[in-house]
């Protein structure tokens, strides 16, 4: 399961989860792409769904462990990376051939980005919502608190706040991480493929 | 004190402060937390208290700001359907940056009282599964990578003039390119050391023995201390929540 060239993957993608997700935390945009590697390792390892979910997860995983020192709140997240690792896998991968089909055939390709982002944005937001409420009170440091604080406004209670803020926020910031882990599949190198696909 | 034992420590703290004690039970886990200061970091606490409160402070002014500035409102005063005060919204925010501070605290004590110990001894102390051990150090050296890649390609990209220096609209319409070209130079980088340079190097086995704790004993010195300690703290917590009328 946990090749060498796969676990130079695992470490890759948990790199590209805490590079992105911490530039992003910090200029305090109501998006977080924070997840672009955990989804990348799962698509580089496409067609095999086991293998992508486990390496997805630990590259989720080994990302939070190293984030956690500069975003004290990301590693409350960890069943969130669980279900976007599980998704993916799942739904996402289904896509794998159109993501990489040349010439890029735009309109399966922008179909299957908008269909699997979305479905991974409402699970990650009903995985989130009780952690947002319970442990945080509502408000992480992410920009999306400007969002719970629309909704509390509007007379909301917090759980159904954070619930509708994370159904807002999370299926547009995921589709713009699936749109950018299919990119970058895209142009990973085939010699890469291969040899992750040697068990 | 074995970075096991330190981990443990850590995390029964953090576990406690988030069961949502009482004001006793938040008093023991403060006591608790100053003696392993004091005890196991001395002078390097303050810095520790520093950097908590460099990670908290912008994020409490963000906390008020959405809080007292816009909702204006605490969440109990919200579920309850009251009018609520800015006050009560003020000392909501206060209660979780404080568990924020003291959770980031004991998080930065236990790393400053490993501070002379290098990221790979530190790594190789603990009692982890070899592939994990290996995992979390390839980790570090490819953000390492990462960071030195997004240096290059940005440097030459605003050579290039697709990129500047400055915030621009070409920024924003051409950043992907600088995601682009760093995805590329990290994956061709990676490529390279694992078909030529580690098999030649024998880098991984070399690595895997450079891992392997040769002292196999999960706690040891300090942490036969530490951890008795903090259960006795732990059990004394949750049963006063168990049974509140007892103290």
């Amino acid at each position: 399961m946990f090749t060498t060239p796969r676990l130079i993957v695992i470490a890759l993608g948990a790199a590209l989860n805490f590079s992105i997700g911490t530039i992003v935390y910090l200029v305090k945009l109501p998006i977080y792409l924070d997840s672009i590697g955990t989804i990348l390792t799962a698509l580089l390892l496409a067609p095999n769904r086991k293998a992508a979910f486990f390496c997805a997860w630990a590259a989720g995983w080994m990302s939070l462990a190293v984030s956690g020192l500069v975003n004290p709140f990301l590693p409350w997240f960890a069943a969130t990376d669980v279900a976007i690792a599980l998704v993916t896998a799942l739904v996402t991968l289904r896509a794998a051939d159109i993501f990489r089909a040349r010439p890029l055939r735009a309109v399966p390709f922008a179909a299957s980005v908008l269909v699997c982002g979305a479905v991974t944005g409402v699970v990650a937001a009903i995985v989130s919502a009780p952690v947002v409420v319970y442990l945080f009170g509502g408000v992480t440091g992410s920009g999306s608190a400007f969002i719970v604080a629309f909704f509390l406004k509007t007379g909301q209670q917090l759980m159904s706040a954070a619930l509708l803020s994370g159904l807002t926020a999370d299926p547009i910031d995921k589709i713009l991480q699936v749109l950018f882990a299919a990119l970058l599949y895209r142009a990973t190198p085939g010699d890469l493929l291969v040899m992750l696909r040697k068990a | 004190m074995t970075p096991n034992g330190a981990i443990a420590v850590a995390v029964m703290m953090i576990a406690l402060l988030l069961s949502g004690p009482g004001p006793g039970g938040v008093a023991i886990l403060l006591v608790l937390g100053l003696a392993f200061a004091v005890i196991e970091v001395r002078s390097a606490s303050l810095i520790a208290l520093r950097r908590a409160a460099t990670v908290v402070l912008p994020l409490a002014a963000f906390m008020v700001l959405v809080w007292v500035g816009i909702v204006g409102r605490a969440p109990s005063e919200i579920a309850a359907d009251m009018p609520g005060t800015r006050a009560a919204a003020l000392l909501h925010v206060a209660l979780i940056c404080g568990r924020l501070f003291f959770i980031v605290a004991v998080i930065q004590l236990v790393v400053l009282r490993f501070a002379h110990l290098t990221p790979l001894q530190f790594i190789r102390a603990l009692s982890l599964p070899a592939g994990a051990k290996r995992l979390l150090v390839l980790t570090l050296s490819l953000i390492e990578t990462l960071r030195h890649a997004i240096d290059r390609a940005h440097v030459a990209l605003i050579a290039a003039g697709t990129l500047t220096r400055r915030f621009s609209l070409r920024n924003v319409i051409h950043s992907w390119r600088l995601v682009q070209a760093v995805w590329l130079s990290a994956v061709t980088i990676a490529l390279g050391r694992m078909r030529d340079k580690w098999p030649v190097e024998n880098t991984l086995d070399l690595l895997d023995r450079a891992l392997e704790n040769s002292n196999r004993r999960l706690f040891a010195g300090n942490d036969r201390i530490w951890l008795p300690i903090t259960m006795g703290a732990a059990a004394v917590i949750l049963l006063a929540d168990l049974f509140p009328g007892a103290s």
